[in-house]
């Protein structure tokens, strides 16, 4: 422990790690709204939501189209332009550190990551501006899947700005005699960086359509597809998965699958024999992952919220933990991911994979010890993380132990970290 | 700390508001998986016209065994006038599309004798059901066997509550008996009108009829083949009436008439066709189709 905590110390000194906690720190006031606002647009407004389901919202609350399209309106600005957001905190806070222009640095990393994100292979189609024509940007890029590309981003034009502005500076003193003006000091680099990040996505449209974001993706998804029933391989890919969401990489291997093949084999099953003991297909990662490790979403991050409440002595976190903690119910934990942040925090890092982990490994042993059927009905995904294996066996009161267990497994492995940064900060963050 | 006694309290309202209706939602919808889910096993149940046995549709089957290359088994089941099933054939493991014929010991013509068949048909059907376990089936009727399957829809089919029917298709079946006449109802067809409500509101129903001459396929009526638009019309998903004419259009020859198999393998089979071979039809009596899209946007 007191290795990862001198290892977390380490990590801290380092100019591009402040920049990402700081940049991350800016952009959660925003995500709080949108995660909040999320908690009722997809958990009651939405016809999959979980509340819209068992409270039967369509039936008493008039004009639920409109509500739902007023949250949905907000949603597509705040949480479709996120990653936009973080790749200019992200530049704008390492640019502060060097002193250089950090407004203008900022904003150049934002435009830098739209320009990897623009639909290049739209460019020549003439009907681009037409509204039924396809869109200008990779707008699924622009939300949470592009955080890690916008911090990626944020930090190379950070630092290549901040120093192209120095350097400019003095080369212009230096040879004309006279500084160089504001605006110049500005638009050169802007020209030049963009002209970079204009070629490298032009380049990457020729790879593949989705821009530089869907490479990485779709690298992963390959993983993800035909998992079989190898309870050591789901382990594996779920590890892996979370390690990449604590990156910043959201969901490249999508989790939440009630409707794969063997999913819907098993519903088939349970409807006709009456429950799912025996299913064809009792360990898939839907029927462990989504059952039994995905409180909160990705990483158990409700555990950790729990475990916040239970042990933390730092003011700020425990503010976080309250202030997500409905969305978290929900399994909508970026702002959680982004607030605390649970992102790029060496510490964190371990029970966000582990506790995880554990939990398939026990759930794995339940269901082929036989101590619990497999889930085989389809729950909405806000379905709250505890009830998800309780609801999906058809209401087993021994999925919902496991659930429990589950859950207060992860919450001890969750403690000793959550401890461990009570450290942090000194006297003057303390409670 | 000093209220933690109610933070306790509301945990405890919250967790029971959202586990009591999370429960009642839950078997709600486990019932409704049930009564949506259906079965791979779909048989085609036959019936014959009067004066026919069991072995009616030989013809037609072999003609389809061979142009749709799949060895669809045959099951035939006859019913004693005492009610007893005696069956013949069987269905191959591995067959999702097997052709059940039903038929009957007492097979003559008359409006008594067709009320008893629906019921026969019943006891042959509920046996069927129970030892095939399917959900869901569709129906090819000739002759009378049409309005035999029509009764068993409206009288006996809705109180069977596992099992749903899909399609029917009847073959020349005559509505409104020998009469040719478009005013005058027989009791059969009066029956058929009055329990008409009791029809699958999701049934897709299409009524072939022969023409040998301008008026009638030699045995029945053309106006009485389409007397059944009054039962069926606004009452089913959907009633398509369709006419054949040229070769082997005689009553008897119907079933295996060369544009009546390429209908049953277009839609009782749902074969996709190649386009020489396709009916389309060129008017449709449609009632909305319910098309909601249900659940499928759950992830």
């Amino acid at each position: 422990m007191r290795v990862l905590w001198r290892f977390n110390q380490r990590i801290n000194q380092w100019r591009a790690m402040r920049a990402i906690t700081e940049a991350l720190r800016v952009a959660y006031p925003f995500l709080l709204v949108m995660a909040l606002l999320d908690f009722f647009g997809q958990g009651w407004l939405t016809k999959t939501g979980f509340f819209y389901q068992i409270y039967h919202v369509k039936q008493w609350l008039p004009a639920v189209d409109l509500w739902q399209q007023l949250i949905q309106a907000i949603s597509i600005v705040i949480n479709g332009l996120v990653a936009v957001m973080v790749a200019f905190t992200t530049g704008h806070y390492l640019a502060r550190t060097y002193q250089s222009d950090a407004l203008a640095v900022g904003m150049t990393s934002a435009l830098a990551f739209l320009t990897l994100n623009v639909n290049y292979l739209a460019l020549g189609d003439p009907n681009r501006n037409s509204a039924t024509g396809p869109s200008q940007f990779l707008e699924g890029n622009l939300g949470p899947q592009g955080i890690f590309l916008a911090i990626v981003v944020g930090l190379a034009v950070g630092w290549g700005a901040s120093h192209l502005m120095k350097v400019l500076g003095r080369w212009w003193l230096a040879h004309r005699q006279t500084p160089l003006s504001w605006t110049g000091r500005i638009a050169i680099p802007l020209s030049l960086i963009l002209l970079v990040t204009v070629s490298v996505g032009y380049a990457l449209s020729w790879l593949n359509t989705g821009g530089l974001n869907t490479l990485v993706y779709l690298s992963f998804q390959a993983l993800n597809t035909n998992l079989g029933h190898h309870g050591l391989r789901i382990l594996a890919v779920t590890a892996m998965s979370n390690g990449l969401w604590w990156l910043g990489l959201i969901g490249p291997i999508d989790v939440a699958g009630n409707s794969s093949v063997t999913s819907l084999q098993n519903l088939a099953y349970a409807v006709q024999h009456g429950s799912g003991w025996g299913a064809p297909h009792p360990i898939t990662l839907h029927t462990l992952g989504d059952a039994y490790a995905n409180f909160g979403g990705a990483g158990m991050t409700l555990a950790l919220l729990i475990a916040i409440g239970i042990g933390s002595h730092q003011a700020r976190y425990r503010r976080v933990a309250g202030q997500t903690l409905l969305p978290n119910l929900v399994n909508l934990n970026e702002a959680t991911l982004l607030g605390l942040p649970v992102l790029f925090n060496p510490i964190l890092l371990i029970p966000f994979v582990i506790a995880p982990a554990v939990n398939i490994a026990v759930a794995w042993t339940a269901i082929s010890w036989k101590l619990v059927p497999p889930i085989v009905y389809p729950v909405p995904r806000t379905t709250p993380g505890p009830l998800v294996a309780f609801l999906g066996t058809g209401g087993d009161w021994r999925a919902l132990a496991l659930s429990l267990l589950c859950l207060v497994l992860s919450v001890l492995i969750y403690l000793p970290f959550v401890r461990l940064l009570n450290l942090e900060g000194g006297a003057d963050h303390a409670a | 700390m000093r209220h933690s006694w109610w933070r306790w309290l509301i945990l405890v309202v919250v967790i029971v508001a959202v586990f009591i209706p999370s429960q009642a939602w839950l078997s709600k919808r486990i019932s409704q998986y049930k009564s949506d889910y259906r079965t791979p096993l779909n048989p085609i149940i036959m019936v014959p016209g009067s004066s026919a046995s069991q072995d009616r549709f030989d013809t037609l089957i072999t003609q389809l065994r061979q142009e749709t290359k799949v060895p669809h088994s045959v099951l035939k089941v006859k019913v004693m006038e005492d009610g007893q099933l005696s069956y013949t054939g069987s269905i191959k493991r591995g067959d999702n599309q097997p052709f059940i014929v039903i038929a009957f010991e007492n097979n003559r013509d008359g409006y008594s004798n067709i009320v008893k068949q629906a019921a026969w048909l019943d006891l042959a059907f509920k046996d069927l059901a129970k030892t095939y376990r399917f959900n869901h089936f569709s129906a090819l009727g000739h002759s009378n066997g049409g309005l035999a399957l029509s009764l068993f829809m409206e009288d006996y089919l809705p109180k069977i509550k596992s099992v749903t029917a899909d399609k029917l298709m009847t073959i020349a079946t005559p509505y409104n008996m020998e009469t040719d006449s478009t005013t005058e109802q027989t009791p059969i067809l009066k029956d058929l009108i009055n329990g008409r409500k009791n029809l699958p509101k999701k049934l897709v129903v299409y009524s072939v009829a022969g023409s040998e001459t301008y008026s009638s396929d030699g045995t029945v009526p053309a106006n009485s083949v389409n007397q059944g638009k009054y039962v069926f019309q606004n009452q089913v998903a959907h009633y398509t009436q369709i006419t054949v004419t040229g070769d082997n259009t005689t009553h008897s020859d119907l079933p295996q008439n060369r544009q009546i198999v390429l209908l049953i393998r277009q839609y009782i089979l749902q074969e996709v066709l190649p386009a020489k071979d396709r009916y389309t039809p060129p008017t449709k009596q449609s009632r909305n189709a319910s098309s909601d899209p249900g659940e499928t946007g759950l992830p």
